[in-house]
């Protein structure tokens, strides 16, 4: 519903601008009403079914890789277990803690679905009609809107007035915010060749290219796919509601549907973050071979196939990352984060932004010369010589160079000097014995 | 305010950053109802105690009122997991105080499932561990073999769990036909299935990170804190009562002690995973050298052992159980004491993980290996 | 033995290549895949640990209860005349460890040809399953082979009641539910 409603907000200054100027006509309504509410309610009802069986997919993924089956047993290969789950989250008692705050125990599950369905709005699922809102600041709004989503989890920590919970959303707010940066960061050199914040500019831009900017961005790509694991709090990220130490973190307190919205926004955000990179990285909706199909429709079909499926294929990637790895501590993924992901993300821009100067058109100043005007007078590497310049400095320059400095950087780490690392535990554990142990250890004898 | 040792009064304005935590009893890693209080600042752990006796059952005195055959059944319920090797304990124990010499086929017999229950219990513990550290599918493998092994005893013994596999005097029942067969079938495929374990663990960088310098144990404080087992071996340690103080048929295999060096949770977790591999050896010349003959000793009808008291210790999966017989020549014990290699393993917690974040407890509980069913009796 | 060593540890160039190219991570990554595809294209063998898929789906496929196996208990009836095999000695119960036996008997004048014979003659016996811990040492304690530990496992019951067992349902067995498809 709120989502609804934040997405008709998207609409609503447009809507009001044409209002004033234009003689208002069944046209109007059609363009303006019907048509947006009818997008809205179909992308939300694919979307939360998705959703739904995106739970089943990771079920059935987990399954066949532990050797077992998975869900088997409601309809066919259990193909009806989301809509018996959603029946029972819903049936389910709604159990309000006796000391939580009450109202922001509420609300807090609304918000951090509310979060994750808004960004929905902007996402281009398709070509023509199956970009539903194509806002010219797509992006930012995404990375904006999505922030928030974390005011869900604190809030729904502090109101359960519980350690457990509590713990869990402090680590996750101190996680998302440090991951955050990194994903900004990593976004910024796909950004470069764009030139647009739009997300089916983004798109046209890979198309026009000629390539998609996993190419020229490998580093981004990678940078982007880590912090989207922690910034949806996926395993090996998955701290904030890690089982074994604090229950199930800040929704420890949290049943029946309340505890179904958290479940739901943490599917949906991993949609919406596949799908970021979908577009950003993996050319969206586009495919080489694509334009041959004439008939309008089944090409915007064929397009949201496309899309859909490169999304899965990143949901995948993060389901067999779930099931493969074993959990980082709290430590080491802040380490991760601030010591290799920025670092990272912000050599990646330097180097980027090198390569880019210098392949500018020599009028501009550059060097090479690999750059020409393109659509809307954005600049586009020139066919082939361009483009095989930029995957070049991507992949094998680029990359060794910022391997080599996070190297530098973590060298004492135990990635690299696991030896040394463990000699210095050892010899610190003596001053910790000391320092927390022994007046404890007084105490005792006292009482 | 104290509550089990830790000091919970709460915080003054200058160290009100200390919050006491309660993990468990119902705690999803605490294997079982172990109650850990935690005294944590920020999410470092300060202050820590155990809170055991949940699961208590008072089997020591219970067996004050039995005979001794019925008792056996007890043990299975202690370490619920290695139920075999506490049978073995138990049923060694009223041996020696008999003075009943076993045969020799039962002898190898029981070693051969004393071990098949040592990788089970290893297995177990290697999964438990795994999930602890979000690893989540080894816990799945390792079930897998687990089960292989428990159909095995399932075939042999009728039960899978709580086996009550031994008798006083041998086994009840003889090795069923193809059991050499299913055992080194098994036997084959274990090898492999260990090293997939090691493909996601050994070298993986995370796992790395949460095991490699956690919960550092010097040999001279483990043995001070009269730990034993792979606990005790990890720390580099070499006491395994299978050649310390020999017992069934063991000196006559040929098997090495795995120690560690640094005594932290990987190298504990090295340990268990060469004893697994040691294991694999001493069952297959187990089999190798079965000998033919009764599987049961002439045991009298009722069992009424001369007075005098006798210690029997055996090296379980998870250190030395043992068992202490006081009789009075009647048909019950006078007294039955338990020597849990759990429980006195579980006293190193604190130690080890003062310091230490309240995700690394977590994984400290799991290397200690506990069965709750043993540390409360 | 030597100490536990493990790749980890080394310090060879080979192992900081390795470790710069995160070749840990990628093991084990192909291995849970392998996993994954290997279940897509596999025959199912519930059971078989070569195989990828290990579940037995256990209403649907029946169990596999091995010979030996102690379940429910079955008091065994001659099976020349019939009549019960107990001559009610009260060894089982005075074997069981919880006590979850009991024998009922009299003394009864029994014809056996042309003598009469006292004798001790079953009227009783209650067997608590909920109590019992299938451990086989009344069966072992059995004189002549009556009171036996069956394969049948399925012992839920819908109410407390329901786990005493009394003369008859020992010695006809209990109706199992067999579940289908
Ligand atoms: S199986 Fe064991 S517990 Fe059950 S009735 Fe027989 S002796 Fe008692
Ligand atoms: S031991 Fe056998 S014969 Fe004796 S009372 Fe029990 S069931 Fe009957």
């Amino acid at each position: 519903m709120l989502g609804t409603l934040t997405t008709l907000m998207l609409v609503a200054p447009e809507w009001v601008l044409r209002w004033t100027k234009e003689p208002r006509g069944n046209a109007f309504w059609a363009e303006f009403v019907v048509w947006p509410l009818i997008q809205i309610l179909i992308v939300l009802f694919i979307v939360l079914t998705l959703v739904a069986y995106l739970v089943y997919l990771e079920r059935k993924v987990s399954a066949f890789m532990q050797a077992r089956l998975g869900p088997m047993r409601v309809g066919p290969w259990g193909l009806l277990q989301p809509a018996a789950d959603g029946l029972k989250l819903l049936l389910k008692e709604d159990i309000i803690p006796l000391k939580a705050d009450k109202t922001v125990f509420q609300i807090a599950p609304i918000i951090s679905v509310v979060a994750a369905l808004v960004v929905l709005a902007v996402i281009p699922w398709g070509a023509a009609w199956a970009t539903i809102a194509n806002v010219n600041i797509g992006l930012l709004f995404i990375l904006a809107v999505s922030s928030v989503g974390v005011l869900g989890l604190v809030l729904a920590g502090w109101a359960s007035n519980s350690k457990y919970s509590l713990l869990g959303a402090l680590r996750s707010s101190a996680q998302m915010i440090s991951y955050e940066i990194g994903m900004g960061l990593s976004i910024i050199g796909a950004l470069m060749f764009a030139r647009t914040l739009s997300m089916s500019g983004i798109i046209e831009a890979q198309q026009a290219d000629g390539v998609w900017y996993v190419f020229f961005q490998p580093i981004g790509f990678i940078i982007y796919l880590v912090c989207a694991l922690g910034e949806t709090n996926r395993a090996p990220f998955d701290l904030p509601e890690a089982e074994s130490e604090l229950v199930a973190g800040y929704h420890t307190e949290y049943s029946g549907f309340r505890w179904a919205l958290f479940f739901m926004a943490e599917y949906t955000s991993m949609l919406v973050t596949s799908a970021i990179a979908v577009t950003l990285f993996l050319g969206g909706w586009s495919f080489p071979g694509l334009g041959l199909i004439k008939n309008q429709t089944l090409f915007v079909v064929v397009s949201i196939v496309i899309f859909a499926a490169k999304v899965m294929v990143l949901i995948y990637l993060y389901m067999w990352f779930r099931w493969t790895w074993p959990r980082y501590r709290y430590d080491q993924l802040m380490d991760l984060g601030w010591k290799w992901m920025i670092p990272a993300g912000l050599a990646n821009i330097v180097l980027t932004g090198i390569w880019y100067v210098l392949a500018l058109p020599k009028s501009r100043g550059g060097v090479f010369g690999l750059m020409q005007l393109g659509l809307r007078d954005r600049l586009a590497p020139t066919r082939w010589s361009g483009i095989i310049y930029f995957v070049v400095t991507g992949f094998v320059i680029t990359i060794p160079i910022i391997w080599l400095v996070l190297a530098a950087i973590n060298r004492r780490t135990r990635d690299f000097n696991l030896h040394a690392q463990r000699q210095l535990q050892i010899k610190l554990r003596a001053k910790r014995l000391q320092k927390h142990a022994e007046p404890q250890a007084a105490g005792e004898g006292a009482s | 305010m104290r509550e089990q040792g830790v000091d919970i009064t709460p915080g003054t304005l200058f160290d009100a950053e200390e919050m006491v935590i309660n993990m468990g009893p119902q705690h999803p890693s605490t294997h079982g109802v172990l109650r850990v209080i935690l005294k944590l600042d920020g999410e470092t752990v300060k202050d820590l105690d155990c809170d055991i006796g949940y699961l208590h059952r008072g089997v020591e005195k219970i067996a004050e009122h039995d005979t001794y055959a019925m008792i056996t059944p007890y043990w299975d319920r202690l370490d619920y997991v290695a139920a075999v090797s506490n049978d073995l304990c138990y049923v060694g124990g009223v041996e020696k105080l008999l003075g009943i010499e076993v045969p020799r086929r039962a002898e190898y017999l029981r070693v051969a499932l004393t071990e098949l229950q040592r990788i089970a219990s290893h297995l177990l513990w290697l999964g438990t561990h795994a999930i602890d550290i979000g690893a989540v599918t080894v816990l799945l493998y390792a079930f897998r073999e687990r089960e292989e092994i428990l159909k095995i005893f399932e075939d042999f013994i009728g039960a899978r769990l709580t086996a009550h596999a031994f008798r006083i005097g041998g086994l009840w029942w003889d090795a069923y036909p193809e059991f050499e067969k299913r055992v080194r079938d098994f036997l084959k495929i274990l090898p492999g299935r260990i090293d997939e374990y090691e493909t996601l663990l050994n070298a993986n960088r995370i796992w790395l990170s949460r095991t490699v310098g956690i919960g550092v144990l010097p040999a001279d404080e483990a043995i001070n804190l009269s730990l034993t087992g792979p606990v005790l071996r990890g720390s580099g340690v070499k006491y395994d009562l299978r050649r310390a103080q020999p017992y069934s048929v063991y000196p006559e295999f040929d098997f090495e002690i795995p120690i560690g060096e640094n005594g932290d949770t990987y190298d504990r977790y090295l340990v268990r995973m060469a004893e697994i591999r040691q294991s694999i050896i001493i069952i297959e010349q187990a089999l190798d050298g079965l000998p033919e003959g009764p599987v049961m000793a002439k045991v009298p009808k009722v069992i009424k052992p001369p007075v005098g008291e006798v210690y029997f210790g055996i090296e379980a999966p998870k250190g030395e159980i043992g068992v202490y017989l006081v009789s009075d020549g009647t048909t019950k014990p006078y007294r039955m004491r338990i020597r849990p290699p759990a429980f006195i393993n579980l006293q190193s917690l604190r130690r080890l993980s003062i310091g230490h974040l309240v995700a690394d407890v977590v994984a400290l509980i799991g290397t200690i290996d506990i069965v709750l069913g043993e540390v409360d009796r | 033995m030597p100490r536990v060593k493990s790749t980890a540890d080394r310090r060879t160039l080979g192992e900081v290549i390795k470790r710069l190219l995160l070749f840990d991570l990628f093991k084990g990554l192909f291995l849970t895949f392998s996993y994954n595809w290997r279940a897509l294209y596999e025959k199912r063998d519930g059971g078989n640990p070569n195989q990828a898929i290990y579940t037995e789906q256990y209403p649907l496929e029946a169990a596999r209860v091995s010979e030996r196996f102690r379940g429910a208990p079955r008091l065994n009836l001659d099976p020349e005349s019939g009549q019960t095999l107990c001559i009610a000695c009260d060894l089982c119960a005075l074997a069981c460890p919880v006590d979850c036996i009991e024998v009922g008997s009299i003394r009864r004048e029994v014809r056996e040809g042309e003598k009469v014979n006292k004798k001790k003659v079953l009227t009783t016996f209650i067997f608590d399953t909920s109590r019992c811990m299938f451990c086989n040492l009344c069966s072992e304690a059995c004189p002549t082979d009556c009171l036996e530990l069956t394969q049948s496992f399925e012992l839920a019951v819908y109410h407390r009641s329901g786990f005493r067992w009394d003369r008859e349902m020992l010695e006809k067995g209990i109706d199992y539910v067999r579940y289908s498809k």
